[in-house]
């Protein structure tokens, strides 16, 4: 197994600048997802890696070899493409073989290892179809099985999943974890789906504008965000703007936090709609339901709140028994812990 | 419900079918007539003793493919031909097909370039560039003028935006970009990649390219006049010569024209049938999906 290793990597198109500085350590045999939206440069990281992008600036190792001007087909690894790149002259079994036989390996040795893997992707009784033969799911799972190979030391996973459908996603993001800590591979999943992200990966990586935002294992990212970014792309949260008062931010009864250091006029508190709870002993903050939307075990409600002379919206998340007693123009009141909620200052 | 109703619908559908399939048929029947009624036309007159003012030949003979393909000067021009346009066929595609892979693949600030010069031939005549050619040859290198080398090249340089068009669009249509990239994570070299990945994944583009660049080295006579005239005898300078004599070869010159087609559609046929189920595989979207698993 080995570590990847990047320091200051900078990549420039044009005026557009793709990554700016980024450093990432990727420990032998983690699974790190690079997660961000689209452009945010978590693409282009990965292509450096993989030496079809050439970066401006900076290292990338892999197994303490230093590899930033070494040719893709000189590197160890193995990449999965978002739109599978199978080869389409190509049977399933002749996908998985092509890196083991442009590296000349003996016959019976590339027999052995296409049954292997076709048996690790579940693939054995598709083995002699094209991939216009098989659907899109078996296609990604054939075309992992050929990026797996040659033994990579190093996986590179590049939106996998995004051509495919909600159930055929959940099921193949468990089977490609389930086949990397099989086979043990150091792995880079770019996503921009925090939820594939938070249920793959050992580590995410919060990208924006080129530039790392937060680097956490999934909990610590959904619970504890560091950046207004990573607290606002992470997850389903709501972002109130407040005035600082005595170093204080109030919403009402609902809420006492103190502002973070540094913080000018005014602030946002990020928190989760599970974490707003609706009292019935009379304390809180006095709230309107505006609209609910049943998602099944919860009920989302969009609530409506004063904010000093001003409305704002609130979501809160309810088991939904409790929920159905509740429908738009019920009041209520609310109340927020302060452990589960983040503020950041204006200028963050 | 649906058990019941659905058999009734297609019983519906099957006694409609004749109606449906009739027009196609039709219409299919119909152009294959109109593209053939030529070359039956060109076949009648080759096998004519004389054909005056009625709608079929007065009477019938082979005398004229007997002495046709019997004469040697014909046979050796019809040889010339078909060694050129195969020469010209084979130059292009060694030299267009890497370029138009480099092109999209490696360095696509070029395609401004490439493209640029696959629009030339289609904008100058051919006259015009034959001339040109024999003035730059004879400028820099006399020793090529009137040889079947410069023939060559200049059939080359005509030709190639048929192949340029064809190839490319096909690259695009396989997203070589894409599996150029895939083959590289896959450890593969830049010749195995061309070989291996890319002209397979082209083949429909490279065969209808090849086949124009083919027929138009095949049947150009402004560049041979030009450029060789007599010295390098093909298959068009004998027709016009035939045309111009006062003998009368015009069966004979219908003879070869049939074989030619004969030639051409043979060819087609063979790479149509040996690709049969290649195209689909091919295209994108194309071929019905099986979708066994999600």
């Amino acid at each position: 197994m080995s570590g990847i290793s990047l320091q200051g990597v900078s990549k420039r198109f044009g005026q557009v600048r793709a990554l700016d500085d980024v450093s990432l350590e990727v420990a032998p045999g983690e699974l790190v997802s690079l997660l961000g939206p689209s452009g945010c440069g978590k693409t282009t990281l990965l292509r450096c890696v993989a030496g079809l992008e050439r970066p401006d600036a900076g290292v990338v190792q892999i197994a303490g070899r230093d590899l930033t001007h070494v040719p893709t087909r000189e590197r160890p690894i193995g990449m999965v493409f978002q739109a599978y790149a199978l080869f389409p002259n190509m049977t399933v079994r002749q996908n998985i073989a092509f890196p083991l036989e442009v590296r000349r390996q003996p016959g019976e040795q590339v027999r052995s290892r296409v049954d292997e893997l076709l048996e690790l992707v579940h693939l054995a009784d598709q083995a002699d179809r094209y991939p216009n033969q098989i659907s899109g799911g078996q296609q990604q799972r054939a075309a992992l099985g050929r990026a797996l190979a040659p033994h990579p030391d190093v996986l590179l996973l590049d939106e996998p999943l995004s051509a495919l459908d909600a159930l055929v996603r959940t099921r193949l993001r468990d089977e490609i974890r389930r086949i990397q800590q099989a086979v043990k591979t150091t792995a880079i999943y770019v996503t921009h789906d925090q939820s594939e992200a938070m249920a793959i990966a050992d580590r995410v990586v919060v990208m924006n504008h080129g530039r790392v935002e937060q680097i956490g294992d999934p909990p610590q990212l959904y619970e504890t965000p560091t950046t207004p970014f990573s607290a606002a792309f992470v997850g389903s949260r709501n972002a109130l703007r407040l005035p600082v008062r005595e170093g204080r931010l109030r919403l009402g009864e609902a809420f006492d936090v103190a502002a973070p250091a540094g913080a000018g006029a005014t602030a946002v508190v990020f928190f989760r709609p599970e974490d707003v709870e609706l009292t019935t002993d009379g304390s809180g903050h006095p709230a309107t339901v505006d609209v609910r939307i049943f998602l099944g075990s919860v009920t989302r409600l969009h609530l409506v709140v004063a904010v000093d002379g001003e409305t704002a919206r609130i979501h809160a998340d309810l088991p939904s028994r409790r929920a159905m007693a509740l429908g738009p123009g019920s009041a209520v009141a609310i109340r927020v812990d302060p452990a589960h909620m983040s503020a950041f200052g204006s200028e963050s | 419900m649906a058990a019941t109703t659905a058999p009734a619908g297609r019983s519906s559908g099957v006694g409609g079918l004749p109606g449906r399939r009739a027009g196609p048929a039709l219409l299919f029947a119909g152009l294959t007539f109109y593209l053939l009624l030529p070359m039956l036309a060109v076949f009648l007159y080759s096998v004519a003793t004389v054909w005056r003012s009625q709608l079929l030949p007065d009477g019938y003979t082979l005398e004229h493919w007997i002495s046709g393909l019997g004469d040697e000067r014909l046979v050796f021009a019809l040889l010339r031909s078909l060694g050129l346009a195969t020469a010209v066929t084979v130059l292009d595609i060694v030299v267009v097909v890497p370029a138009i892979y480099w092109a999209r693949v490696r360095n696509p600030r070029i395609r401004t370039f490439t493209e640029l010069s696959a629009v030339i031939p289609f904008a100058l005549p051919f006259v015009v560039i034959a001339f040109g050619i024999d003035r730059l040859a004879g400028d820099f290198v006399p020793w090529l003028q009137s040889t079947p080398w410069i023939l060559w090249l200049g059939h080359s340089a005509i030709a190639f935006p048929f192949l340029y068009w064809a190839v490319d669009g096909a690259m695009a249509a396989a997203g070589i970009e894409r599996l150029s990239e895939a083959a590289e994570t896959c450890g593969a070299r830049p010749r195995q990649i061309i070989r291996e990945v890319v002209i397979p994944n082209i083949t429909p583009g490279l065969v209808a390219g090849g086949i124009l660049v083919w027929a138009t080295s095949f049947g150009d006579f402004a560049l041979a006049q030009i450029l060789t005239g007599p010295n390098f005898e093909t298959v068009p300078i004998w027709s016009a010569d035939a045309l111009l004599q006062t003998t009368g070869k015009g069966n004979e010159l219908a003879v070869i024209t049939f074989v030619t087609f004969i030639i051409l559609f043979a060819l087609s046929a063979a790479i149509v049938y040996w690709n049969r189920g290649h195209t689909l595989r091919l295209l994108p979207g194309a071929g019905a999906m099986e979708r066994t698993e999600g």
